[in-house]
């Protein structure tokens, strides 16, 4: 089942590429989207939220004597994520299709191996599985930027990529290291890459002391995700690679390349070392209320929209950095609730302005003004938006913010202050933006008669609509989609000092990892003993 | 001891004799036909005939440790491993020497004679347990090399670059010569075994003349594989040879050699520590040569805009990469530790070996079109053109900078992992973050490739063996990368054997 999903649009990847005609590929890669997505929502009927245990297990030795394993499941955690991936394709298809005009075969496979490495990465337990799949991410990314991205995209493609690529060889670094611990300390004597293994470490940890290795490896990991996240100071790939990136580009980027980082901390850092995260933890709350504030206001001043979006996600992945290190329920489940927010609500803000940049190829805010009057249905559906963003109650982000302040409040008063000013200028630069580009004098293009502005045909609309409904359904109604994720949330927060996970298959039957059948040591071993025989005669 | 050579020793070296009797047909033919150059492509076919004989010999041998000739020569898992890199590198070598030699030479069964040549060499430097035959080796391997590099009759970069490997060659192979009389001085002999075996008790010792002769053989090593201060001629070589044979330099050659320094390195007595572990200095040094190489060569990298001097100066880095998995097997405390690294340097050159070919495979098809020397700037809108040769390209590229699941990726992994086995953290740590300068590298070419409009339009002309050459190592770089297990595991046991 999982690896249907995760390998189902590498299908659908060469099915586009070999198509014969060039008009057949948006059709087809939004139907194949589409039912990928239909088909990725069976997994809430098989997924089982009344267990922490990850489920769905599939398990194959792959390099039996590294202890690596091609081992794939789902918990509370990483389901939403998934769906949020196979949610937004057919979206992002659908929005992308008059903006991308060349090479679009190539275009919509990009699309389709990054989704499967996105997914991969959401669902691979097993730290080296991840690590392929969190790399080859940046493949088709690197692509979508470089190929159809702006002005300077050579520049934020390669920046993005080198940024990102220098994050996780570190953290490559710290998988070999905990794969020879996991060696020396496990029972089993087996070096091994499986997270449910290496959770069982108990790595050794000097607060107050830089060089040890729960301390360094805990910075390593966090580096990489940290880049990917991107918390302050390390944001800087970010902007440029959004603004420079196709909507669609930006669209996937924001809603669930971002989330990887924010995911890895929740699944591998939190969890394999907690002291550390416990000792650090106020590093992360105070960078990520720099990231709120300083996204803010840098996001204020910005004359040219999507790049006020790409600070605002530095801001509002600020938040959910702030959540997850609370270290408490509240914080985490809010972080979690957030990072689905973010997808939808900044993937949407991105579309709506992809919708005006193809009418206009401007995306200065000063040219615009008075666009309320000339596109009505797109000033309700982006002042809806708006309103998600600034979370504003009874939209989805209402609740996830509230959730991680109060979170935040309860680890930290001092910190949980400060975030709260960041909600302040977050409805600043959001609402202010909005009266500068739809209210007020009508503005250079907007009153252009040359070129008269087309309010958004039933295409958009109908992109639109799924997530305008999310927004509400998220904010009205929290629980359906918090119930999933309640029980692997609130044991990964108790247990978090000796976290273990069961892992069951697709029939609810325990798994157990076998040993692999030949492994190099013990075959060196073999030799060794062979050796001291021949020695002692 | 005894004088007499039986069948054991010729079938040891039965893959080399191969390797010559096929690369004197040709030549002889074209003797016994007043001097008429045979059709290149029978030449190719007897060629590639004798290669694949020499791979099926060395198949067919291995599994059993033998030696051969007094205990000169030694078959083990390593000889088999090193043998097929290197016969594989070569195979594809010619079939890229094929396509070139329309237009590159009309003598083209003398080029091919001197290749092979060249190879029996390498088979002599990866089976030699002795340093004097080492020597032999690495003597037989360069002086066809000179040869090769000057025959290119186009380029005229050819005769200088003939020129300056050749003195270089010659000062770095006669310091080599004699650090082996040094050792001869200190030691008592020049069979590996027997320095092995007493290079622990004259390290404690602190016998002056054996590191003297130790740093100069080592020396005489770090220049064939070009490890930094010693690399300076690989990238003007490399530009100046044609490209068939720069592809032969970059990959059988540095494979052969690194062999040869592994087995320099091996463990004397297989239940204690490695030997040179009684001298840390040995480590350090050898630890900033290879942080240095990573480094320069990576670095110089940067700036270069010649599609081939890039692909130097890669490989230069690449040696840095490659010394840290020798630094491994040499300074691993247990026998086991050292044998598993120095799988893992087979590992290593062979991915690398796969990667550089098919690179310059694709150099070799584009710089005829273009009529001068392939610029990166050369590779614009290549993906609208050709997308076939740009995929290719463009997968090779990703797994040498290292992306999963590409092979190069999961050689890297295993040769960091077996860095960090033996906590040599720092090795790790900077071989990390020299892979990090080269992705930008790497990329430019993707860049040029997919990301720019072209300029001018180049008609392909045909080239079936090095596209094909092309397209195979790409394919390569994924399935190995995937099914790596069970190569690395394969690779292994019978290195293994050499207990």
């Amino acid at each position: 089942m999982l690896s249907l999903i995760v390998f189902l649009p590498l299908l659908a990847a060469l099915i586009v590429a070999v198509l014969p005609k060039e008009s057949w590929v948006r059709p087809t890669a939004f139907a194949l989207a589409a039912l990928q997505f239909l088909f990725s929502l069976m997994l809430l009927s098989k997924y089982d939220p009344s267990t922490p245990a990850l489920q769905l297990v599939e398990f194959v030795p792959w390099v039996p004597a590294l202890g690596i394993s091609y081992f794939l499941g789902i918990d509370g955690i990483s389901l939403w994520l998934v769906l949020l991936t196979t949610f937004l394709l057919p979206v992002v298809i659908a929005g992308s299709w008059t903006a991308i005009d060349k090479r679009s075969k190539l275009f919509h496979a990009s699309l389709f191996v990054l989704q499967t490495a996105m997914l991969g990465s959401f669902v691979a337990m097993d730290l080296v599985l991840f690590y392929v799949f969190f790399e080859l991410s940046l493949v088709p990314m690197y692509f979508i930027v470089g190929i159809w991205g702006g002005a300077r995209r050579i520049y934020a493609t390669m920046k993005f990529f080198i940024y990102t690529m220098l994050g996780s060889l570190l953290m490559l670094l710290a998988i070999i290291y905990l794969m020879f611990t996991a060696q020396e300390v496990l029972p089993s004597r087996q070096m091994t890459a499986n997270i449910l293994e290496l959770y069982k470490l108990d790595i050794p940890f000097i607060a107050g002391q830089f060089l040890n290795p729960q301390t360094l490896l805990f910075f390593a990991f966090s580096a990489a995700f940290a880049i990917k996240v991107p918390m302050f100071p390390v944001h800087t790939w970010l902007p440029d690679a959004h603004v420079e990136a196709p909507t669609p580009g930006s669209v996937v980027l924001a809603g669930v390349m971002l989330k990887m980082g924010s995911y890895g901390f929740l699944r591998f850092v939190i969890p394999l070392f907690p002291e550390a995260a416990e000792h650090y933890a106020w590093i992360f709350l105070f960078l990520g209320v720099v990231g709120i504030l300083y996204g803010a206001l840098v996001a204020m001043v910005q004359p040219d929209i999507k790049k006020l979006v790409a600070y605002s996600s530095v801001s509002h992945m600020g938040y959910v950095m702030m959540g997850l290190f609370a270290l408490n329920t509240y914080g985490v489940t809010g972080s979690l609730y957030q990072m689905l927010n973010h997808g939808v609500s900044t993937g949407a803000l991105f579309l709506l302005v992809g919708m005006i940049y193809e009418r206009t190829h401007s995306r200065d805010i000063d040219k615009y003004g008075g666009l309320a009057k000339v596109m009505p249905i797109y000033t309700i559906l982006f002042f809806i938006v708006t309103l998600s963003s600034i979370a504003v109650p009874m939209t989805n982000g209402f609740v996830g913010e509230f959730l991680i302040l109060l979170g935040s409040f309860q680890a930290s008063k001092f910190f949980g202050i400060w975030a709260v000013l960041g909600v302040i200028l977050g409805a600043v630069y959001m609402l202010w933006m909005f009266k500068r580009v739809f209210f007020g004098q009508a503005g250079e293009l907007v009153e252009d008669e040359k070129h008269p502005l087309h309010d958004l045909g039933f295409r958009e609309i109908a992109v639109m609509a799924p997530l305008i409904v999310l927004i509400f359904w998220m904010g009205l109604l929290p629980n359906h989609f918090l119930k999933y994720s309640k029980v692997s949330i609130e044991h990964l927060v108790e247990t978090k000092d000796a976290y273990q996970l069961a892992a069951l298959d697709s029939e609810g039957r325990t798994v157990v990892f076998e040993l692999p059948a030949k492994p190099i040591r013990s075959a060196v071993e073999n030799v060794t003993t062979r050796v001291a025989g021949v020695e002692a005669k | 001891m005894t004088n007499l050579i039986t069948l054991r020793d010729i079938l040891v070296i039965s893959p080399m004799i191969a390797l010559l009797v096929m690369s004197l047909i040709p030549v002889l033919m074209k003797v016994f036909s007043d001097n008429k150059e045979p059709k290149p492509f029978v030449t190719v076919v007897y060629a590639l005939l004798g290669v694949i004989l020499a791979a099926g010999l060395t198949l067919s041998l291995a599994g059993i440790k033998q030696t051969a000739f007094s205990e000169a020569l030694v078959f083990d898992g390593m000889a088999v491993w090193g043998s097929l890199i290197v016969l594989f590198s070569g195979a594809f070598a010619l079939m890229l020497a094929f396509d070139h030699v329309e237009t590159d030479s009309k003598q083209f069964s003398e080029q091919c004679f001197l290749m092979l040549g060249s190879m029996i060499g390498m088979l002599i430097l990866i089976l030699s347990n002795d340093l004097l035959v080492t020597f032999l080796g690495i003597e037989m391997m360069s002086l066809c090399l000179y040869i090769l590099v000057a025959l290119s009759r186009e380029e005229v970069l050819s005769k200088e670059a003939s020129f300056k490997y050749f003195i270089l060659g010659s000062f770095a192979s006669a310091i080599f010569l004699y650090g082996i009389a040094l050792l001869y001085g200190t030691v008592g002999g020049t069979s590996l075994p027997v320095v092995a075996a007493k290079t622990g008790e004259l390290l404690t010792n602190h016998n002056q003349l054996f590191y003297i002769g130790m740093a100069m053989v080592i020396l005489g090593f770090a220049f064939k594989v070009s490890v930094f201060p010693f690399h300076s001629w690989t990238p003007d070589v490399y530009q100046g040879a044609s490209t068939p044979i720069t592809a032969f330099m970059a990959t059988a050659v540095k494979a052969a050699t690194f062999i040869a320094i592994l087995r320099l390195f091996q463990h004397a007595d297989p239940s204690g520590p490695s030997a040179f572990l009684a001298e840390p200095k040995f480590l350090t040094v050898l630890s900033w040569l290879a942080v240095l190489t990573m480094m320069v060569g990576n670095a110089a990298a940067v700036i270069q805009n010649n599609f081939k001097r890039i692909l130097a100066y890669s490989s230069i880095s690449h040696s840095g990469y490659l010394l840290v998995g020798v630094i491994t097997a040499g300074f691993a405390p247990r026998i086991e530790s050292s044998l598993a690294a120095s799988t893992v340097v087979l590992f290593y050159l062979f991915s690398y070996s796969l990667m550089t070919i098919g690179a310059f495979a694709l150099v070799a098809i584009l710089e005829k079109q273009v009529g001068h020397s392939l610029t990166v700037d050369d590779l614009k809108g290549l993906s609208t053109r050709n997308p076939v040769l740009a995929g290719s390209l463009a997968l090779i590229l990703f797994s040498l900078a290292g992306v999963p699941p590409s092979v190069g990726f999961f050689a890297k992994f295993s040769l960091f992992g077996s860095a960090i086995e033996q906590d040599l953290y720092w090795l790790a740590f900077w071989g990390v973050l020299s892979s990090v300068i080269a992705v930008y590298y790497y990329l430019r070419p993707v860049v040029a490739m997919y990301m720019s409009e072209s300029t001018e339009r180049i008609e392909l002309q045909d080239g079936f063996l090095t596209r094909m050459a092309l397209v195979l190592t790409a394919i390569a770089t994924v399935v190995f990368g995937l099914a790596s297990s069970p190569v690395l595991q394969f690779v292994s046991e019978s290195v293994l054997n050499r207990l």
